[in-house]
């Protein structure tokens, strides 16, 4: 070893996903399009000892209600009599399985047992041995399809889809505007609700007492109904707290247009959130459905009260330090539990101003299936764009109701751990409420006998769930991977998204446990070990001994393991980022796809001024110019930059870009305001700010999970520039952390030492 | 001497118009010193004085003309504590010629406008404060009313209670604040005053919420943040759950409109969940909270038993059934005593706060007004039984409640008390009435109490002028000190009032009466009035069932009675034949022999609602209309001329006659068999008969007229002989011939009561025994 560390790293040499978004193709034509499920390695190991060998997670990611492009949706298949499936195992029936003695059994993939087949189900077999309706059979050609469940299916009549709202009208909900959004917005969304004509919706809003609402088709108006009692909550109806929507369109209606006015000049600041969930569970636990919570204050009243707990900073560094971010109440972990078990799934939105402890709010969203929606000091003015998109989307997205899912694999392998939101009902039955197109499960799996005896293993995702039109429905994905013997093999066939993705996932679990800095050291100690591995395997045959080595599939693996370990979910320590906005950012990674995962890790960076003024495609995704390197070295103080990480966008403008072109991309108000928090970016009447909004526009569309709001920073601009730009420049060096070249020189030292 | 007449003159009547001026000799009356009191009895001429009335400083007594003055020393002595007081300042031009109004000798009775209410009056235990009523300026706050309405009612009651509700509005004054609480297995407290949506304030039905509780629910206060201070009354809920009128009428109606049946889940061979209590308990709370001291009604319109929470009387369970007479004897009604004691709590606050409560119960059902009597007794509310929410029975009623007077206001009357002034010699030793004690102690309270005693001042939430009080009075001048026969002594009535106009208005009754020899029993019993007697006996029995048994009260009033006989009949010892009694006494035997068979003491065939309802009625009814209820009256229209009152016996039944029988609480016009005949045959449609038709029209025009005097609204029953409805008249007829009698032909009454002849001659056979 010689020459400083530094002097083996040449920046410009750093693998980057600049490549535009990696794309994965399907492996094998029977295999389910890697969209639904992806294995960390597309290859099995066949023993302990090398498994044990492999660091990094061995597991799976999978999104079962993935968007697919039009033309590539999963197929129905709606089978005469009861589903084909492994008598043993359980197993769907899969284009994987052999059909023998001519067509009368079939052996099951996954374990071996050889089944009968129905007699309605039987087809002759061709000359190949494959069924001769094997083309026309989804279920028999493609890795993907979902079966039409007949009543055995069914613990209960699939319930009707169920919205439930309730909402914070406290003092700052009502100043922020919050409710004002909200009202509009679920106004708005009330056609695309699912499941017309069968919908059912309720409302209920609280400050210090709650507040129900008699929404009985009949009334002329809504009736109001106050209750009091936060010791022993109680319901003031029987029924017409949920109602059918298209029956009682016009009581709702009239609803949604009086609840800000109705509270306008509230002025309480108390928040009996405890006592609004029990009485919530007691009007939906009929039904199930989900629940949509929107909260602007810490809960303060009754059970379930919280404190002010997450502004001290002499708790951090200390062994108390993780118990800020899990919750301080049992209430909310029993609360959770129970919406679980009468199928209610719980979305949060959080508007605080101040601490209003994610942290414990959140566990209600991770049990259920459903996810945290946190924007800090809600404006309406700034944030209602994004919060009434986000909220819209989440009213109309495809969702999968009462519903349970289930991974199963080959003999010999068991998955051990489940990340992600939901309850786990037995050891391996995935609860979920309501589960929709934007929330992806990751699993991890050990190898149980010591050898694997199949040279192929199977694995088989089972989402069974009530459709938005009541129908009871199994989605099945199946795909088949090759069992390997040779660490070689393992490290060509790795999938380094899928393993980024169960690495973060891994990493905020970790943070619930330990302290921060322990969860960034061990995420990097996986990745260093897994290095140290790959050098002893091919350290001499590179001869390259003062370099880091890594096999090409993980060539991104430093890079994302730096963005883990730099991401608001694991950073730094009490001043660098509020408690709430963490806890958050972690509910969001437990759900994430694997495709915004890694957009989240690598934000991409384009310089868009000259772009803005020509009238020409650029090189990058979406006729934009191409991404830069995610460095503060790439903004020209003459250019304007859009830095995307899927969340949201910032514009950064140069000190020196000219007055005119700020004036015409702000609008001539916007551009001497020395705040740019206080402006929102509106359409102006020039080409610049249209050509920005359109391609904003395009951006957005081609990530629709969330609204990506754009706030322009300027450059210099503290503390906004540091907090918004600046630190999401992974590849520099910031306070505390570490940059790009430095971290691999870093990890080379550490692969070196250990040798 | 025409005691009627009298009290048309005084609005008083009293047993005896002659007192035995020694405490020994008065005891021997046996029939105890009452006066019916009307304290707002309208009297005809009656003065009405635009100015503060004089006080003598000694006792608080006011300036009447039974005073001795001297005009040209401007002074004048007060007749019960005999204080010389100076006439004040504004009095200097007084003179013979020149007397102010109060000092005419006419003037026994005057009223006097006050500006402002006067605190002293009554108020020695500070529970009784009118002054709070007041607000700016000496303006009376307007009354409210917040109506309590039971949802466990079928859809029809519903709309006919809302039809009721609403026309209701239309008689309030436009100043009048009004609410609305409905409840089943909830209490929904309605805010009128919420502009956005209908809005209700929900509290449980299960269990009893305190005070504090509720004003913190309605926010009435302002809950302290920090620390643990009392909450105080911050927010006011006038305009939020009290409202004028005038200005919440559209929310009002628009609440009515959508109120539903109680949706709550009923399950089969269940009551459904009704409670009551809670929701008056609430009601009370808002009261308190919003309107505390200021003259107003809680009006409850219930259609069955409390099931619930407070004040339940049954389970919902339909196996269990509502007590009856025999359970509360029994004591197997195992709700009743802590129904009772939820009541006897809720009338305390009522009546601190001068709240008046009424139930309109219509149901088949009990609903437990036997349990709730003392809360609407305490505060003059009224109770209205009928059987359903649409009958004409109940509408009236309830908006007779609102009459007018000929200025257009409101004849109800709130906050009233009525202290009595005595002279030394004698004390007051109670009333019996819908009124509560003012606790004020003074040199007027007898030791000894009879009804509500130990006190000179009663409190009555609200009256009118027909309210009666009883009062008992004593004699206590010992023997020794002898007055001279023909003295007169005075008692003073003093009623203070909020008028229908929102003035405080002071009634000052002043009567006097003479002192005399009791050796001149002719000069006493020429004094007697027997039809006080009967009804202030009638009182005291019925006051009586409140803790004694009915066995031990008849047993009581025979004892009385043959006393009675025995010192005032005139007879020869051990001979029953001889006895006779004078004229002033002749009837009162007969009104005991009703008493006693009257439904104030007999409990068969009644529940215990019904009568709880009877003795509620006969508490507040002046004399002759507690005669009416003690012993009817029949009246029989015939060709023969004028209808001519006859006696109260079968005998009286005939089949060309019609009767008009009027009990108080029911009205039956009965048709003899003939007549009744000739009407279905229609001859009164034939012109030739003009005659029969205007005899079949008279009866029914008088019930009609008897029915329109009275509130709550009597039953009218119309009903043939022979028929079915007839059995209203029977039950109430002497029994001179029953199924026993040999008599044969004549109309029969199926009973083994003793006729009023038997009874009679048990009397003379007693009496004579001495
Ligand atoms: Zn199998
Ligand atoms: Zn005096």
């Amino acid at each position: 070893v010689h020459g400083s560390p530094d002097s083996t790293v040449d920046p410009a040499t750093l693998p980057r996903p600049l490549d535009g978004a990696e794309e994965v193709k399907p492996s094998g034509n029977l295999n389910c399009n890697p969209r639904y499920l992806r294995l960390t390695i597309n290859a099995m190991p066949n023993a302990h000892s090398l498994m044990s060998r492999w660091h990094l997670p061995l597991g799976a990611v999978t999104h079962p209600l993935a968007e697919a492009p039009p033309g590539e949706e999963v197929p129905v298949v709606n089978f005469a009599g009861t589903i084909v499936r492994c008598r043993r195992c359980r197993t769907y029936i899969n284009a994987y399985v052999m059909f023998t003695d001519g067509g009368r059994r079939w052996r099951c993939n996954v374990c071996s047992l050889l089944n009968e087949v129905p007699v309605d189900y039987f087809c002759p077999l061709d000359e190949n041995g494959r069924r001769r309706d094997a083309g026309e059979r989804p279920e028999l050609s493609c890795g993907s399809v979902e079966f039409v469940a007949p009543t055995e299916y069914m613990v209960r009549p699939p319930m009707p889809p169920v919205y439930f709202f309730l909402i914070d009208v406290s003092l700052s909900a009502i100043n922020s505007g919050m409710v004002m959004v909200a009202a509009a917005t679920i106004k708005a969304s009330l056609d695309k609700l699912l499941g017309f004509p069968r919908t059912q919706i309720g409302f209920m809003t609280f400050d210090s007492t709650l507040h129900f609402y008699n929404l009985k088709s009949s009334l002329t108006q809504p009736q109001m109904m106050v209750v009091a009692d936060l010791d022993d909550p109680f319901l003031p109806l029987p029924d017409d707290l949920l109602v059918n929507l298209s029956e009682s369109r016009s009581v709702v209606d009239t609803l949604l247009d009086s609840l800000p006015s109705m509270f306008e000049n509230n002025v309480n600041i108390e928040s009996a959130l405890g006592p609004a969930l029990k009485a919530t569970f007691m009007v939906m636990s009929q039904l199930g459905g989900k629940l949509l919570l929107f909260q602007s204050t810490l809960p303060s009243l009754g059970l379930g009260r919280l404190k002010l707990r997450g502004d001290n900073p002499r708790i951090y560094g200390t062994d108390k330090e993780h118990l800020l971010r899990g919750t301080e109440e049992q209430f909310y972990k029993q609360m959770a539990a129970d919406f679980s078990k009468y199928q209610i799934a719980v979305n949060i939105y959080a508007f605080g101003e101040r601490y209003t402890d994610i942290a414990s709010l959140g566990v209600l969203a991770k049990y259920t299936g459903g996810q945290v929606c946190y924007y800090p000091a809600f404006l309406a003015l700034l944030h209602g764009e994004k919060f009434s998109y986000d909220l819209a989307r989440d009213l109309s997205r495809e969702t999968a109701w009462e519903a349970v899912m289930r991974i199963r694999c080959g003999k010999g392998i068991r998955f051990s751990s489940f990340h992600g939101h939901f309850m786990l009902r037995s050891s391996d039955l995935m609860a979920l409420p309501a589960v929709d197109c934007d929330k992806a499960f990751a699993m991890q799996l050990q190898l149980e006998d010591t050898l694997l005896s199949t040279q192929t293993v199977y694995f088989q995702v089972a989402l069974l769930y009530t459709s938005s039109t009541g129908e009871r429905r199994i989605r099945v994905h199946t795909m088949a991977t090759p069992v390997v013997n040779e660490l070689s093999e393992l490290y060509k066939a790795a999938d380094v998204g899928a393993i980024a993705s169960l690495m973060s996932r891994l990493a905020v679990e970790k943070t619930l446990q330990t302290k921060l800095e322990d969860s960034r050291q061990a995420c990097q100690m996986r990745l260093v070990r897994s290095l140290q591995e790959y050098r002893k395997l091919f350290s001499v045959q590179h001869r390259t001994s003062n370099r880091l080595i890594y096999p090409e599939s993980l060539k991104l693996l430093p890079l994302y393991t730096l963005a883990i370990i730099k991401n608001m979910a694991l950073r730094g320590g009490f001043g660098d980022c509020s408690p709430d906005q963490r806890s958050a950012m972690g509910f969001q990674i437990m759900t994430m796809s694997i495709p915004r995962l890694l957009r989240l890790l690598y934000p991409s960076l384009i310089r868009l001024d000259e772009y803005l003024l020509q009238d020409s495609r650029g090189d990058g995704p979406a006729g934009l110019p191409a991404p830069l390197v995610l460095s503060s070295e790439q903004l020209d103080p003459r250019g304007a930059f859009l830095l995307n990480d899927g969340l949201s966008f910032i514009l950064w403008l140069g000190k020196v870009l000219p007055a005119e072109f700020v004036k015409d991309l702000l609008g001539p108000e916007a551009a001497y305001t020395t705040d740019s928090t206080k402006i929102a970016l509106v359409e102006q009447e020039s080409v610049i700010s249209k050509r920005l909004m359109s391609s904003l526009q395009a951006l957005r569309q081609s990530c629709p999970a969330v609204y990506q709001l754009c706030t322009a920073v300027r450059q210099g601009e503290q503390p906004l520039e540091g907090t918004l730009v600046l630190s999401n420049l992974l590849e520099d060096r910031s306070s505390g952390a570490t940059g790009y070249a430095d971290f691999v020189a870093q990890i080379y030292r550490q692969v070196s030492q250990k040798i | 001497m025409d005691f009627t007449e009298l009290e048309g003159v005084e609005g008083v009547r009293l047993v005896w118009n002659e007192w035995p001026s020694s405490r020994i000799e008065a005891t021997r009356l046996v029939i105890p010193f009452g006066v019916m009191c009307t304290p707002l009895g309208p009297i005809p001429e009656l003065p009405l004085l635009p100015y503060e009335p004089i006080f003598c400083k000694g006792c608080r007594g006011v300036l009447n003309p039974y005073c001795r003055y001297d005009t040209d020393a401007k002074i004048w002595v007060c007749q019960f504590c005999f204080q010389r007081n100076h006439f004040p300042a504004s009095y200097h031009q007084i003179s013979q010629q020149s007397l102010p109004r109060e000092l005419f000798p006419t003037s026994g009775v005057v009223e006097y406008v006050l500006s402002h209410p006067l605190p002293g009056l009554g108020s020695s235990s500070g529970m009784y404060s009118p002054g709070r009523a007041a607000g700016a300026g000496g303006a009376i706050w307007p009354p409210a009313f917040l109506f309590v309405v039971d949802t466990c009612v079928t859809e029809e009651d519903l709309t006919g209670l809302r039809s009721a509700l609403k026309q209701l509005m239309s008689l309030m004054p436009e100043t009048a604040l009004v609410g609305l609480i409905s409840y089943g297995t909830n209490v929904q407290v309605h805010e009128l005053g919420y502009a956005d949506l209908a809005k209700t304030i929900v509290f449980r039905g299960d269990r009893e919420v305190s005070t504090q509780q509720v004003h913190e629910f309605l926010g009435l206060t302002v809950k302290q943040l920090r620390g643990t201070g009392p909450s105080s009354i911050g927010l006011s809920g006038v305009g939020r759950f009290l409202s004028p009128v005038a200005e919440c009428e559209f929310s009002l109606s628009t609440a009515l409109d959508e109120l539903q049946p109680n949706p709550f889940f009923k399950e089969l061979g269940h009551r459904p969940k009704r409670a009551t209590g809670a929701a008056l308990s609430v009601a009370a709370s808002l009261m308190e909270g919003c309107v505390p001291n200021i003259g107003s009604r809680i009006m409850l319109f219930v259609g069955g038993p409390a099931t619930v929470g407070p004040g339940m009387i049954v389970e919902t369970d339909l196996a269990k059934s509502i007590r009856t007479h025999q359970d509360l004897d029994n004591d197997r009604a195992p709700h009743y005593k802590k129904a009772c004691k939820f009541y006897s709590q809720l009338a305390q606050r009522l009546v601190a706060n001068s709240h008046v409560l009424d139930i309109f119960a219509c149901s088949l059902d009990q609903v437990g007004l036997a349990e709730a009597k003392v809360a609407v007794d305490n505060t003059g509310g009224m109770i209205v039984m009928a059987e359903t929410f649409d009958s004409e029975q109940f509408k009236k009623s309830l908006q007779r409640l609102f009459d007018r007077d000929a200025d257009g206001l409101l004849k109800m009357v709130f906050n009233a008390s009525v202290e009595v002034m005595t002279t030394r010699e004698v004390k007051v030793c109670g009333a019996i009435g819908p009124c509560s004690s003012l606790q004020k102690k003074g040199a007027s309270v007898s030791e000894t109490e009879v009804g509500t005693g130990g006190t000179s001042a009663w409190k009555l939430c609200t009256l009118n002028n027909k309210t009666s009080l009883a009062f008992y009075f004593e004699v206590v001048n010992a023997h020794s000190n002898t007055i001279p026969s023909g003295t007169a002594f005075f008692i003073q009535f003093i009623t203070q009032y909020q008028h229908g106009s929102g003035q405080m208005r002071l009634r000052v009754c002043t009567i006097s009466r003479r002192w005399c020899d009791a050796d001149h029993v002719q000069d006493l019993s020429a004094n007697f009035d027997q039809e006080t007697a009967a009804v202030v006996m009638a009182r005291l029995a019925v006051f009586k069932t409140e803790h004694e048994e009915v066995f031990d009260i008849m047993r009581w009033l025979d004892r009385m009675l043959i006393r009675v006989a025995a010192k005032f009949g005139d007879y020869t010892k051990e001979d029953p034949q001889s006895f006779r009694l004078a004229s002033n006494f002749s009837l009162y035997p007969q009104f005991m022999f009703h008493l006693r068979r009257s439904q104030f003491l007999q409990v068969f065939n009644n529940t215990p609602d019904e009568s709880a309802f009877y003795r509620l009625m006969i508490n507040r009814e002046g004399v002759v209309g507690s005669l009416v209820m003690i012993q009817p009256t029949l009246f029989s229209y015939s060709f023969d001329g004028p209808p001519v009152p006859v006696l109260l016996d079968v005998s009286s039944i005939g089949p060309d006659r019609i009767l008009l029988f009027d009990s108080y609480f029911f009205v039956v016009v009965h048709f003899g068999s003939t007549i009744a005949q000739w009407r279905k045959l229609g001859y009164h449609k034939d012109p030739q008969h003009e005659n029969f038709r205007k005899l079949l029209e008279a009866p029914i025009e008088d019930a009609e007229a008897l029915l329109s005097e009275r509130n709550p609204l009597p039953r009218l029953v119309v009903c043939d002989q022979h028929g079915s409805q007839a059995r209203f008249l029977l039950a109430k007829l002497n029994p001179s011939i029953t199924h026993n009698s040999n008599q044969q032909g004549s109309e029969v009454i199926f009973t083994d009561d003793v006729s009023l002849q038997v009874f009679t001659e048990h009397l003379q056979r007693l009496a004579v025994q001495g």
